[in-house]
């Protein structure tokens, strides 16, 4: 998205880089005017509220100080050090486990839908009777809520459910049924819901990417006698990367942040997932609102936004190239 | 690029609000102010004649009833008739999100003017100063000996003389039990629901009775996915004689070996076979359902049933089940220590950010009369608070044995950390049921004692802080 000013650079001599600045500026007065409102709103959404709950981690804010809020008691990086090193602080011990089980539950999910919805992708991008349909069909775990999956889900999962009933009763795989929604099945009780409902959307995405494509390239290829496969690889794969490396980093960020599913099939918010089942932001709400450690929570959260900001910084240089590419 | 950078960004602080929004427009110097005036006006209230102004009063209340906003406005008719010059407007918190709600209002000082609370949550809001203390009002109501003991005590602080709200509607713990199925076992009713002994061998007899071509499981419990964790476990360690904290508050008292009996008499059911496992993956409202579909003979619940049992099926009631015709209500049977249930309900508070506190409270005044009371209790199907209508000869057979079961009724400390501590407790008996399920080590007294005493350490911090 350059600056169309570019283009109108001296070529000769390379003026200073503020000097491109006044000028952008003073060609583009009425645009930056009309940015400055945004800008200023902007800063009050969204850096006023960081500021805050940056200066609550240093706070010892709980129900008693809540109500001076920004003036309870300063305790420096205590709750930071409560958090990393005290092995006593409850926190950090449920931290621990909220922490592998979402980094599993991230990383199998993101590459679950990522997978899935290429497939699904590659085979709705093929001509076939009655595509439309289908494609709509498809669309339909994408459309239910994510409350009412977590609810649906729920009862599924359930011993004596319709899921048990598949794996034990008609293919027989287990000998006895087994709890999915206690113990360390959970964290397939939330993985393969959050799959189910989100690969539609790669879908969606992955379609767009491939209908830019041009089909030319190849019919080419096929006359070269490339195979199906060669072509997916050496052509669709890295056509499509810069729409893949987007989806990459938008799913990392909607799996860690995930919520919804594992707080409707669990009590409704109440419950207790079990150690197999928390995530670190069902486990974060219970920090905060449950303890009312709201600064704890704060520091908690501190810490997760710059360990997110590592893998944004880590997914920025794997794809660079294709992102500037355009 | 950029645009995906920002959005980037844009979710990381949306996060950072949801953690600082608990916050909301503070305004310490508000809540002051508010406290100054709420000074000035008991002081000018003591004549106590409402005044005839206009007034529009906003309520927070939660779902108690099919229909809150209908229900709460019914009850309040006959007195808005009364006062034309009163307007009520009524807000429904979900029960899962009022607290955080009702916490920023508290904060804020930006709030309703009639604020219903949970009776475990009373404690907090007042030690945050998010609702008046209305001590010398009371007695207008009746004060202390016209409320249910029990319910009375979580008006205040422990410790503190204190009063923070009004009891509105109370809310007990009691056995249904399937009369056919009971029957046909030759179980006899009358000394089934006596004391721990007899209670297991009862079920143990209705255990696996055959009903409508279907084996039916003694007991239907919920484990661990459930809002009433804690609620379903203390009963049992009461009985057993065991206790919440220390008389002081200071200590921790439910991982001595009383609790660890009631815990294991009552884990105890399920671990032998008397509870369907399948039931411990579900919540109340499903064991509640179970029940009334005839998958067990013994459920422990409370009054609401009655009335879900005695709602056509049309109105969203269950009044079609089978067991809806053959149910009766006994008492929680009675452990070592002697009998014990849990008592909750719900208090109705005025907001401290008030600015018609006179008309909030005059309106409290009534939704605590006979008169309200009892018609509240028949939209709710809750029980009143006042006793003289708990002990009313008119109740209904089943009304009558949860009135009686609140006169054993036990709530928790009235301590301002309980919701946290609540919190604690609900994790580490989550644990326990996993313990019980099998998924989560052997289940034994002592790895059930391993949980109970990390539960001890962490509620003690929180007790403590």
């Amino acid at each position: 998205m350059g600056l169309h000013t570019e283009k109108n650079l001296p070529v000769k001599a390379a003026p200073s880089k503020s000097a491109v600045w006044r000028k952008r500026v003073r060609d583009n007065k009425f645009a930056y005017m009309l940015m400055v409102p945004t800008i200023i709103f902007m800063l009050l959404v969204h850096l006023l509220p960081m500021i805050q709950g940056f200066w609550m981690s240093f706070l010892k804010l709980n129900q008693f100080t809540l109500g001076k809020y920004l003036k309870a008691p300063f305790v420096g990086m205590d709750n930071y050090i409560g958090l990393l090193f005290n092995s006593d602080n409850p926190v950090r011990q449920g931290l621990n486990f909220a922490i592998r089980n979402t980094v599993i539950y991230s990383v199998i999910v993101t590459i679950g839908v990522m997978i899935m919805g290429l497939m699904m992708a590659l085979l709705m991008n093929r001509d076939f009777p009655g595509r439309s349909i289908a494609r709509t069909a498809m669309l339909l775990p994408w459309v239910v809520p994510s409350y009412v999956v977590g609810v649906l889900w729920g009862f599924m999962w359930q011993q004596n459910g319709i899921i048990n009933y598949f794996l034990v009763d008609v293919l027989h795989l287990f000998d006895e049924k087994p709890f999915w929604l206690l113990g360390p099945n959970t964290i397939w009780a939330i993985i393969i819901p959050t799959i189910w409902r989100g690969w539609p959307f790669l879908m969606v995405i992955f379609l767009a990417g491939l209908q830019t494509i041009p089909e030319d390239i190849y019919e080419a290829a096929t006359i070269d006698g490339a195979g199906k496969l060669r072509q997916f690889w050496n052509m669709t794969l890295p056509m499509l990367k810069p729409v893949i490396a987007v989806q990459l980093l938008f799913q990392i960020i909607n799996n860690v942040y995930s919520y919804n599913i594992v707080s409707t099939m669990f009590g409704n918010g109440a419950g207790y997932p079990g150690e197999w089942g928390d995530l670190l932001m069902t486990a974060l709400t219970r920090q905060s609102f449950g303890y009312w450690s709201f600064g704890s929570g704060s520091a908690a959260s501190i810490m997760l936004m710059f360990a997110m900001l590592m893998v944004v910084g880590v997914w920025y240089r794997a794809f660079r190239s294709e992102l500037n590419a355009q | 690029m950029k645009k995906t950078a920002v959005s980037i960004s844009a979710l990381l602080m949306a996060f950072s609000v949801v953690v600082s929004g608990c916050g909301g427009n503070n305004n310490s110097s508000n809540s002051a102010n508010n406290g100054g005036n709420k000074q000035e006006a008991s002081a000018t209230a003591a004549p106590a004649t409402p005044s005839t102004e206009p007034v529009t009063l906003n309520a927070w209340v939660m779902p108690n009833s099919p229909k809150p906003d209908a229900d709460f406005l019914k009850t309040l008719d006959p007195y808005l008739k009364e006062h034309p010059n009163v307007t009520m407007k009524v807000t429904v918190l979900d029960w899962g999100s009022a607290w955080t709600k009702i916490t920023t209002a508290a904060t804020s000082g930006e709030g309703p003017d009639l604020l219903q609370l949970g009776s475990t949550w009373v404690p907090a809001i007042a030690s945050m100063g998010g609702i008046d203390k209305i001590t010398d009002k009371v007695a207008d109501v009746g004060g202390a000996e016209a409320f249910l003991p029990a319910i009375w005590t979580t008006t205040s602080i422990a410790g503190d003389s204190e009063v923070y709200g009004v009891p509105w509607f109370v809310d007990a713990r009691a056995i249904y039990y399937r009369t056919d199925v009971f029957k046909q076992a030759g179980v006899d009713t009358a000394t089934a629901f006596k004391d721990w002994d007899s209670f297991k061998s009862a079920l143990q007899a209705v255990n696996g009775q055959t009903v409508d071509g279907k084996k039916i499981a003694a007991l239907g419990l919920p484990g661990k996915n459930d809002w009433n964790v804690v609620h379903n476990i203390f009963p049992w360690i009461w009985a057993a004689g065991g206790d919440v904290l220390s008389a002081d508050n200071k200590d921790v008292a439910f991982n001595d070996d009383k609790g660890l009996d009631g815990v294991m008499y009552y884990t105890g059911l399920a671990a032998e076979g008397l509870v369907d496992k399948a039931s411990l993956e579900k919540n109340s409202s499903q064991i509640e359902s179970d029940f009334g579909d005839g998958k067990s003979a013994v459920i422990i619940s409370g009054p609401w049933l009655a009335k879900n049992f005695a709602t056509p099926k049309a109105n969203g009631g269950m009044d079609d089940k089978k067991a809806a015709k053959n149910f009766a209500v006994a008492p929680l049977p009675a452990g070592p220590g002697g009998q014990a249930t849990f008592v909750g309900g719900s208090e109705l508070t005025v907001f401290s950010g008030s600015k018609n506190k006179e008309a909030t409270w005059d309106v409290i005044k009534y939704l605590t009369s006979d008169e309200a009371q009892k018609a509240y209790a028949a939209v709710s199907g809750q029980l009143p608070a006042r006793l003289s209508l708990l002990e009313s000869p008119d109740l209904d057979a089943n009304m009558k044995a949860f009135s009686e079961a609140t006169k054993y009724g036990r709530t928790y400390p009235s301590i301002p950390q309980w919701g946290p501590t609540e919190t604690a407790l609900q994790k580490h008996f989550a644990n326990v049921w996993d313990i019980v399920a099998g998924v989560k080590g052997k289940y034994s007294k002592e790895s059930v004692k391993e949980e109970l005493d990390s539960a001890a350490a962490e509620v003690k911090a929180i007790i403590n802080q």
